[in-house]
């Protein structure tokens, strides 16, 4: 599927079809801030899309947007061309979801958080009894799952916010920076995960993270968002190409379109 | 103890208490800054003043009526303010979560814990402090028509000590607390919960016992020890102070004023030194036995609730056992069931009835009214999972109404056995307190659904203050609508005095129809959009 690049028109297509996500013109204001202006993109069925942008940018605006946590103030959000509006219960069982900064309910066991989750999706206890522990293991979390979440560390806490999207074998992957606070082997381990779910089960994925390398070893599209547009959005060859950049890294590209390539004034002055 | 950095650290602390709400709100609004209260204390001492003093003035009432009115209310002011703080802080002041207390700034800046103490109690003394000044504005002219200006300055004095006093034994509560929820650290079981939950309980339920005069007075008098209450219990030197001044002994008064003020003195050292050794910011880690990862609750699926709704519930159920921050709402009833119980021998049945039918409704009301905000910044999770507002509230509504009904149908066979009901009337009382937790419970969820505040601050609250407020004064009055009369209906002679019944079911119906209607507007209307 060709890129999108702003301003072009959608291809939506009827309420069964479509791509798993579609966003047109989307804009959102608080108050007197203007937190997205008319961001568009689309992530197409297999494919794993990065979301980038500096803090503030609006990147977990539109992935609140996407989930229906927020209502735009123009555009449209379709998902699978359902609008998320128009069937929120219907669009969430097609979605996973891992927030910025997951809050857990912490007087919960791991185990009972799942278990939990998967009540909230319908899951069958046959299903449930064979995905849970597997997630576990995988994770590294078998051995703590009867413990409260409220003693978990950080990173345990985001497998299982990692494990609770996943449960219910979403089609559409929404991650605000899902790999925050693992250790190297689960974030290997997400990050094969995602690469293989979007390959061989067709899962659309939005990725949200400021590690600009895991975007370029994963993503088959980055989106980069400044101040709540969307500033460039392509292959990350074709934006190395675009920068004049190519054969540099993914951060070089970043900061050359954001126009914060040169930072030498601003470390020389912090260091006084 | 440095000052300025506590005077920073209580205003901060005050301001978090009053910008609750959307965070997108305004943070150079006014609504937002300290100064309010201040400006609220002003307010309100005047127009309290002026509203007594044109009553006075209106009424001219002679001094044999004014004089015992002043010598019966100015000297109690200052005890029945150590009580309302430690109450008001029982219900507002501990709901910070483990998460949070443990990640506070306080902990890691450089503030030692007796400047946290005075910082933090004098946040609270101050927040508290507009209802004083409506008491004290009330009662000046009073004073100065009785003479007794000075007495009522040494009364303002001491209730300023009081609101401090109270605040000290908050602080202490929330680091015993903080001690308590720890101890289960490492245990296995559901059992180690039960304990810290009862520890909790207990503790409170004895800092209440300490600090209320009500129940020190009703303890007391079983331990036939209410003759040497007053000068030798420090909760009320400030009543014998304030009493002697006004029987013309100066120098008893000042001796018990600066008694008083030592005390308190006192209970900030203990605040503070409970606050070092105790103030643990680790979570407990508990193990408890294997789930079985099956669709379950069968219990609650018997009761009508869907798969999604009876998850829902069961977690807030385990919620009120396992969240420290939650546990302090189980202590309210059980104080205000014990202060029938000790003062059991002289009230009369329709008290005893309306009181705790007052004690069920008002059970359900502050379960239901913490029930949404309890959720904090999990209530994202909650949005992104597939349910709907009918889901949420159903089972907002069981979680709510299950320990309601228990305790209301509880405290009914209590009454029942020390009053000497018969079975009859004990069933009557179970019913009538059914219908007013029911109808209170659905009045909660009227405003939860609609002003809960999800932001976790330094003082996290439930909901938002104004409507903490409205959500009182309202379910005061439905509460008594409906329990006053069935209180009569039941203990009238005339059997099945049918106009009563009428009322009160009548009552139950309509409000609780109501009430049922606007919980359920105002649930579609919170899950339109993320709070936050």
């Amino acid at each position: 599927m060709p890129a999108y690049s702003p301003g072009a028109p959608l291809p939506f297509g009827g309420p069964s079809g479509g791509p798993p996500l579609e966003v047109w013109q989307v804009s959102k204001t608080y108050g007197t801030v203007q937190a997205l202006t008319d961001v568009s993109f689309a992530v197409p069925r297999g494919q794993i899309v990065g979301l980038l942008g500096p803090n503030g940018a609006g990147k977990s605006t539109t992935m609140k947007a996407v989930l229906g946590l927020i209502r735009p103030d123009g555009g449209t959000i379709r998902v699978f061309g359902r609008e998320v509006h128009t069937d929120p219960v219907a669009t969430k069982r097609e979605i996973g979801y891992v927030p910025e900064a997951p809050s857990l309910y912490e007087f919960l066991t791991g185990a009972e958080y799942l278990d939990f989750v998967a009540d909230m999706y319908g899951l069958p206890s046959a299903v449930r009894q064979e995905r849970i522990p597997q997630f576990l293991a995988g994770l590294e979390l078998a051995g703590h799952e009867n413990s409260l979440i409220s003693g978990y560390s950080q990173g345990m806490k985001q497998k299982v916010a990692l494990i609770s999207a996943l449960l219910h074998r979403p089609r559409l992957l929404v991650l605000d920076e899902p790999l925050n606070g693992l250790d190297p082997r689960s974030a290997r381990v997400v990050k094969d995960l995602l690469r293989n779910l979007a390959t061989s089960e067709g899962v659309g994925v939005l990725f949200s993270t400021h590690v600009l390398e895991i975007a370029q070893a994963i993503c088959d599209q980055v989106v980069i968002l400044s101040h709540g547009s969307v500033l460039a959005m392509d292959t990350v060859g074709a934006l190395q190409a675009r920068a004049g950049l190519a054969g540099s890294g993914l951060e070089d590209v970043f900061l050359a379109l954001t126009g914060t390539g040169d930072l030498s004034e601003v470390v020389s002055a912090l260091s006084r | 103890m440095n000052l300025h950095r506590v005077r920073r650290l209580a205003s901060v602390l005050v301001a978090s208490q009053l910008r609750s709400g959307r965070s997108t709100s305004d943070p150079k609004s006014f609504l937002g800054h300290p100064a309010l209260i201040g400006v609220l204390d002003a307010v309100l001492g005047l127009l309290a003043f002026s509203l007594a003093d044109f009553g006075l003035s209106a009424a001219a009432p002679p001094s044999s009526l004014l004089d015992p009115l002043v010598h019966a209310i100015l000297p109690y002011l200052p005890t029945i303010a150590v009580a309302a703080v430690l109450v008001a802080g029982v219900m507002f002041e501990l709901t910070s979560t483990t998460k949070f207390s443990g990640s506070d700034s306080a902990n890691w800046l450089p503030i030692t814990p007796r400047e946290y103490v005075a910082a933090s109690s004098a946040a609270v003394a101050y927040t508290y402090s507009p209802a004083m000044a409506l008491f004290l504005g009330g009662m000046l002219p009073f004073a100065l028509a009785t003479g007794t200006g000075a007495v009522w300055a040494a009364a303002l004095v001491l209730s300023i000590a009081a609101l401090f006093e109270g605040a000290f034994v908050v602080e202490m509560v929330r680091s015993v607390t903080q001690r308590m929820s720890a101890v289960t650290a490492g245990r296995r079981g559901h059992v180690a919960l039960l304990l810290r939950a009862v520890l909790i309980v207990v503790i409170i339920v004895a800092f209440q016992f300490a600090f209320n005069p009500v129940l020190l007075f009703g303890l007391l008098q079983h331990a036939a020890l209410l003759d040497v209450v007053t000068a030798v219990v420090p909760l009320f030197w400030s009543t014998q102070a304030l009493t002697d001044w006004l029987n013309g002994s100066v120098a008893l008064g000042l001796v018990f004023s600066a008694a008083q003020i030592v005390f308190v003195g006192l209970l900030l050292v203990l605040a503070a030194r409970l606050r070092t050794k105790y103030w643990l910011v680790a979570s407990s880690e508990v193990q408890l036995s294997a789930v079985e990862y099956a669709a379950g609750h069968p219990a609650l699926r018997a009761i009508g609730l869907s798969r999604e709704e009876a998850a829902l519930a069961s977690k807030d159920l385990k919620g009120y056992l396992r969240r420290r921050e939650l546990l302090p709402m189980l202590v309210i009833p059980i104080v205000l069931i014990l202060i029938v119980v000790l003062e059991g021998g002289t009230i009369g049945g329709l008290v005893a009835i309306v009181w705790i039918g007052w004690v069920a409704g008002f059970f359900s009301l502050l379960l239901a009214l913490s029930s949404v905000g309890q959720e904090r910044r999990a209530l994202q999770s909650l949005y992104a999972f597939p349910i709907t507002a009918r889901n949420l509230l159903r089972a907002k509504a069981a979680s709510v109404l299950i320990p309601s009904l228990i305790g209301a149908v509880g405290t009914s066979v209590v009454v029942g056995f020390l009053f000497r009901f018969s079975a009859a009337a004990v069933l009557e009382i179970a019913v009538l307190n059914i219908g007013a937790a029911v109808v209170l419970g659905f009045w909660g969820l009227v405003f939860a659904g609609r002003f809960s505040d999800f932001q976790e601050r330094p003082r996290p609250q439930y909901l938002r203050p104004a409507a903490m407020l409205g959500a009182m004064g309202s379910g005061m009055i439905l509460v008594f609508a409906i329990v006053v009369p069935g209180g009569v209906a039941i203990l009238s002679p005339v059997l099945n005095d049918l106009g009563l019944v009428a009322w009160t079911a009548g009552s139950i119906v309509v409000l609780g129809a109501l009430a049922v209607l606007w919980a359920r507007s105002g649930f579609d209307r919170m899950l339109r959009e993320l709070p936050f």
